[in-house]
């Protein structure tokens, strides 16, 4: 008989395996915690090497790779063409599994940007995917200034006024917009 | 319409989609029994109630996956781990690291990623792998707690299930044709990938499914079955069977692991067909329960440790004459050596009362005897757990013959609840004035929880795995344990009376 083997399987499991599977995990932690760092440095040297036109971004001066200010031209042939926005970005420590927070920080009169700067764009919500980058989140602001989705606005009158009246429109966009200085 | 309420209902639509409801639990549960879903149910539209009152019949237990979004990729992708650790092949473990792996090309050229978005999430994936393969020849019960603890860590966990996100995104773009007749919405295979398989919190459909069994399983033979539990007419559930197959649409692993995922209209869980194969991390609860157990079956414990052998009372002997009976927590001297263990030892080193269940369970974490008890632990494979209803190995022992072991259970331990033998048509009515007792609903959830892991539970000796223990399922008086505060005094009360 094998008492051994009885006992054994009935006795309490897992404590002992327990304890060494914290001791494994515990070196995980520092991991992962360093993994979204590790992103957005590399997220950085592409912008430095390889940016697209028309748009730039850095870590804000204070050393805080979780905070960002970006800018993006606005695209020609639309009523931001020669104009320029600043924007701020903030790194949630899950990033990037969850979006950043991403604000207008120069003022924008547009549909889906509301006045205190924040903006309605599906990509920062709910349709966030791990595999876009700052890179890809500014080249859609980009193009949402020109096409502006209206269906969802959080300007309604800028909306309203994109279709029917564009050079009130455009009237509004210089008249609020203002160049606001680096911090 | 003026521009405030314009602003007005913005700020509502604002606040709906940012609403996120309040999500509870582990990512990834433990293991219980299936009759919790049909308890879950047994209010609900009568389909509801006679399909989950016959899942148990089948699948006997179930592990919740926390629905954030993600449970259809966490339930598969933890399945898939967990079916590796089934396998018990090391050897297998390390060449799915090196599939993984070479995945990444199918993740750059095909789906069009850079390696620096993906590369961390393949580490955690290959990094489990890794340590699954380290872990399991020693200990696959350490193996399944450090499973079932990188599936509850976010980080980790997030990072494995979106690695498959990946997968299924570049499988799609591999083989646009075989798939795209199955996207509803007219968005295209880019367009799918975008808006359905690469957020983060999207949940999965079945195409996503499909796609996932297809790059992830079907290529190292795991089949899928997917049982559905919806509103459909019938008494049983439908389920789909997703397997690799061969030219002629046979099954190409006939016999291979299959997982068992249990749907719920947009609800991903995991279904067991028998009892896990490696125990979970015990519940502390339940362990308690347990050594509780022990002590107050077995009144006459302390006339045992207290009594050289010579001086057993008769009624002792009696319970030796049990094949197989090892007495709980005597020091070894006072025994026959056939009776000793290295369990016995590691228990009987330590200090103290340690009859008391509490303080057993505590000197072991922090005396010399812990070593004792976890060499032992680590050195053995896990035990194969006995299927339920196939009877224990003590067979050679008529069922039902009456051996003395019952009447030393305590004679009143509260109303009995019933578990294991309960019929689909009961449970309806289980509410009804008629029934004389009517556990509470989480009492009952205790309850099923002994009957679906049974076998494990009865920590010591022989006896308690054989059905001549009336926690046993098997044993015709079936009656499973309850804790409660009272038992805390039991030995000691006994002590006085017998002493």
């Amino acid at each position: 008989m094998n008492y051994d083997m009885e006992d054994t399987q009935n006795s309490a499991p897992g404590i002992l395996p327990f304890a060494q599977a914290s001791k494994l995990s515990g070196s995980k932690k520092i991991a992962d915690a360093q993994s979204t760092t590790k992103r957005l440095q590399t997220e950085l040297m592409q912008l430095m090497t390889s940016s697209a036109p028309g748009i730039s971004a850095f870590p804000s001066a204070d050393g805080n790779l979780l905070s960002w200010t970006a800018t993006i031209e606005g695209p020609d042939e639309t009523p931001y063409s020669n104009l320029s926005f600043k924007l701020s970005f903030a790194f949630p420590t899950n990033y990037p599994y969850v979006a950043p927070t991403v604000l207008f920080k120069t003022p924008i009169y547009h549909p889906n940007v509301d006045f205190s700067g924040r903006i309605c764009l599906d990509i920062l919500k709910d349709k966030w995917t791990a595999a876009y980058n700052i890179q890809t989140v500014l080249l859609s602001l980009q193009s949402l200034l020109g096409e502006p989705n209206n269906a969802s606005p959080l300007n309604g009158e800028a909306a309203e006024l994109w279709d029917k009246d564009p050079e009130e429109f455009k009237r509004k966009v210089l008249g609020r917009h203002q160049d606001i200085e680096d911090e | 319409m003026s521009a405030n309420n314009m602003s007005d209902l913005d700020a509502q639509e604002a606040l709906a989609r940012e609403y996120n409801p309040t999500l509870e639990g582990p990512l990834v549960g433990e293991i219980r029994s299936s009759l919790a879903i049909a308890v879950e149910y047994a209010k609900a539209d009568p389909i509801y109630v006679a399909k989950t009152a016959a899942l148990p019949q089948k699948y006997s237990s179930y592990r919740p996956i926390l629905g954030d979004g993600n449970c259809g990729w966490r339930a598969a992708g933890f399945s898939y781990f967990e079916t590796l650790l089934r396998l018990g092949d090391a050897e297998q473990l390390e060449e799915e690291v090196a599939r993984m792996t070479s995945l990444d090309n199918l993740l750059t050229n095909v789906g069009g990623f850079s390696s620096y978005i993906f590369e961390d999430m393949v580490e955690e994936t290959t990094g489990l792998l890794r340590d699954l393969a380290r872990l399991m020849p020693t200990s696959s019960s350490a193996a399944s707690d450090l499973l079932q603890e990188r599936f509850n860590n976010p980080e980790v966990s997030n990072a494995i299930v979106y690695h498959f996100r990946l997968l299924a995104s570049a499988r799609i773009a591999q083989q646009p044709d075989l798939y795209q007749a199955y996207i509803t919405d007219d968005i295209g295979v880019d367009g799918y990938r975008k808006g359905w398989l690469e957020p983060v919190n999207q949940e999965i459909d079945h195409l996503g499914m499909t796609l996932l069994i297809d790059v992830l399983l079907k290529p190292i033979g795991f089949a899928v079955e997917i049982v559905y539990l919806d509103r459909s007419e019938g008494t049983q559930v439908n389920s789909h069977i997703v397997q690799p197959e061969d030219a002629n649409g046979n099954p190409a692993n006939p016999g291979g692991p299959m997982i068992h995922l249990l749907y719920r209209p947009s609800h991903y869980d995991i279904l067991y067909k028998e009892a896990p194969p490696l125990p979970a991390i015990p519940n502390p609860a339940q362990y308690a329960n347990v050594q509780i157990h022990r002590v107050a079956s077995l009144p006459h414990q302390h006339v045992i440790q207290n009594t050289p052998m010579a001086g057993y009372p008769s009624e002792i002997d009696s319970l030796f004459s049990i094949p197989g009976f090892t007495l709980l927590q005597p020091s070894p001297r006072d025994l026959p050596g056939q009776f000793q263990s290295p369990i016995e030892h590691a228990y009987a080193a330590s200090p103290g009362p340690s009859i008391s269940p509490i303080s057993a369970e505590a000197s072991s974490a922090n005396t010399p005897s812990s070593t004792g008890m976890s060499s032992v632990f680590s050195s053995q494979p896990p035990p194969p757990l006995p299927k339920p209803g196939v009877t224990s190995s003590h067979q050679q022992f008529p069922q039902g013959s009456a051996l003395p072991v019952q009447s030393h259970l305590p004679p009143s331990r509260g109303p009995p609840l019933k578990t294991q033998p309960i019929l689909p048509s009961e449970l309806p009515s289980r509410g009804s004035a008629a029934s004389t007792f009517r556990p509470s609903k989480y009492e009952w959830e205790a309850a099923a929880d002994w009957g679906s892991d049974g076998p494990v539970q009865f920590l010591t000796s022989t006896f308690k795995n054989s059905h001549y223990n009336t926690a046993h399922y098997n044993n015709p008086n079936f009656q499973p344990e309850e804790w409660t505060p009272d038992m805390d005094e039991l030995p000691s009360t006994r002590k006085r009376s017998s002493g």
